[in-house]
């Protein structure tokens, strides 16, 4: 199976691809000992992200297991994830000093 | 024992180069020590900012920068310009230089334009001073030494994905090594810690230092919350956006990840300079303008840019971007093989190896080692061949009036 996406960290929920991923490709990573594909919904450029389950509004997006993000809408598994779907939770000063 | 021949300095530290550094005391100087330095082969020109109007703090991070440098290991002479002697403000001035670089042993002459006849006899007398200083830096020959000498420095910049996958790991792991070596790494940007600062602090060597770190990184949030902006519309920098990087915190443990893993020793500010090896966080803007300068002034011989450059332009190589340290040489790396491909010429090591697997990040870093190793021997980095110095800004932080 030809790699072409990563999962840094096992409970990460999105994903990158670490070569330009088309709409209806299948994306296949390493997830631990095994290999897991999905397939992809969007176009997905190099270095960008895709989600790798459903994410609901609200919910913390996870790489490196860590959290670096809140999705600001529901995103679907394969569906790409940026600054469209995901809003950081630091340094908003835009919110009048109210963490989010 | 890993080693590199590194020149030897009477106070027991080994420079990666040789410089001598013209330095004026004062900004009514600035021309006169440039056009010394501009005279003489084996010379570096060491700027300094607009002081006037400025806070008692700021005009100490000023000196404590200058007289830093001065005392960093690649630094074999200083020529000192002043104007006259005890001119201007207390916390900036010939004497506190002159006082300060010569605790090293570094060598140290000094022209002062007013009791050597003016502009055109300073002029003279100061290219006069710079050759000496030069033709004695030269016989100063390299030696073999440890690299428990080696003093590192790391900035991440055009960050992508692959820089918190690739390029920073690898940069960690070397840390981690030369660490473990008894060196010396410096790593910063304290924007860029927002949202992986626990994992920072969990390593600090006590609460003090721990408190430090989240103290820091607390100043900083607070900051951008009182301008009212949304920290994304300044970091992630718009290139880091275009090359798939969503949030800040995303960026940030990306980054934080060319610390490596070891115990952090303390937290520097902007032109200080540790008593003892091991890894520190400066505490300072991350930008590739005013960090060199701090790492200069806290001893560090190399100086390493981490770029990811996914948004560089598409089809051409990468602009040669030259930043000085003003005496430390800076080693371009990169963790995406596009960058590499298309800026070969100014990437002096590539470990985009990790992303595709070919190669684990700790066999890469034992590479880059070597590279490093090779570039503190004397190689020259492919910026070192370019004959511009970028421009320095230092970071000052309290209001001017």
């Amino acid at each position: 199976m030809h790699i072409n996406a990563i999962k840094i960290n096992s409970i990460d929920n999105v994903g990158i691809a670490i070569e330009t991923l088309h709409k209806g490709d299948s994306a296949s990573f390493k997830d631990g000992k095994t290999i897991q594909n999905i397939t992809i919904h969007d176009d997905i450029p190099f270095g960008f992200k895709f989600s790798l389950e459903n994410i609901a509004k609200g919910e913390s997006i996870i790489k490196y297991g860590l959290q670096i993000g809140i999705a600001s809408q529901n995103i679907s598994l394969g569906s790409q994830m940026h600054v469209h779907n995901c809003e950081g939770a630091r340094g908003r000063g835009d919110l009048g000093g109210k963490s989010k | 024992m890993k080693t590199f021949l590194g020149y030897p300095r009477s106070n027991g530290t080994f420079g990666t180069r040789n410089w001598v550094i013209v330095i004026p005391a004062q900004r009514e100087v600035s021309m006169l020590a440039c056009k010394i330095h501009e005279m003489v082969n084996g010379t570096q020109f060491l700027m300094i900012p607009g002081y006037w109007g400025r806070s008692k703090e700021d005009r100490k991070v000023i000196a404590r920068t200058m007289i830093g440098v001065g005392l960093n290991p690649n630094t074999a002479g200083v020529l000192i310009v002043s104007a006259k002697k005890h001119f201007g403000y207390p916390e900036i001035n010939n004497d506190l230089l002159m006082e300060n670089i010569q605790t090293s042993g570094t060598p140290v002459r000094e022209v002062i334009l007013e009791d050597v006849g003016g502009f055109y006899n300073a002029l003279g007398e100061g290219v006069r001073l710079a050759r000496e200083l030069v033709l004695e830096a030269s016989r100063v020959h390299r030696t073999s030494c440890s690299i428990q000498h080696l003093n590192l420095s790391v900035k991440c910049g055009v960050s992508d994905a692959t820089s918190g996958v690739a390029g920073n790991p690898v940069i960690g792991m070397v840390f981690d090594k030369l660490i473990d070596a008894g060196g010396t790494a410096f790593f910063s940007e304290t924007t860029e810690l927002i949202g992986g600062e626990q994992m920072i602090a969990d390593r600090a060597v006590n609460q003090q230092v721990r408190q430090d770190i989240l103290n820091a990184v607390h100043n900083i949030e607070e900051k951008v919350k009182s301008i009212g902006e949304d920290i994304r519309s300044i970091n992630p920098v718009p290139s880091n956006i275009a090359a798939g990087i969503t949030t800040l915190e995303e960026k940030s443990i990306g980054a934080i990840a060319k610390s490596g893993s070891q115990p952090i020793q303390g937290v520097l500010n902007y032109g200080e300079c540790p008593t003892k090896a091991g890894l520190y966080f400066v505490d300072a803007w991350m930008s590739a303008v005013s960090l060199p300068l701090t790492y200069a002034a806290a001893g560090s011989q190399l100086f390493i840019f981490q770029m990811g450059g996914g948004d560089l332009p598409e089809k051409y190589p990468a602009m040669p971007a030259v930043s000085s340290p003003v005496v430390s040489p800076v080693m371009y790396v990169t963790g995406n093989k596009e960058t590499y491909a298309k800026a070969d010429d100014s990437m002096d090591f590539n470990s985009s190896s990790v992303m595709d697997g070919t190669l684990s990040i700790e066999e890469t870093a034992d590479n880059m080692l070597e590279c490093i190793i090779d570039i503190a021997s004397g190689t020259w980095t492919k910026s070192e061949s370019w004959n511009y110095r970028d421009q320095l800004e230092y970071y000052l932080t309290e209001p001017c009036f």
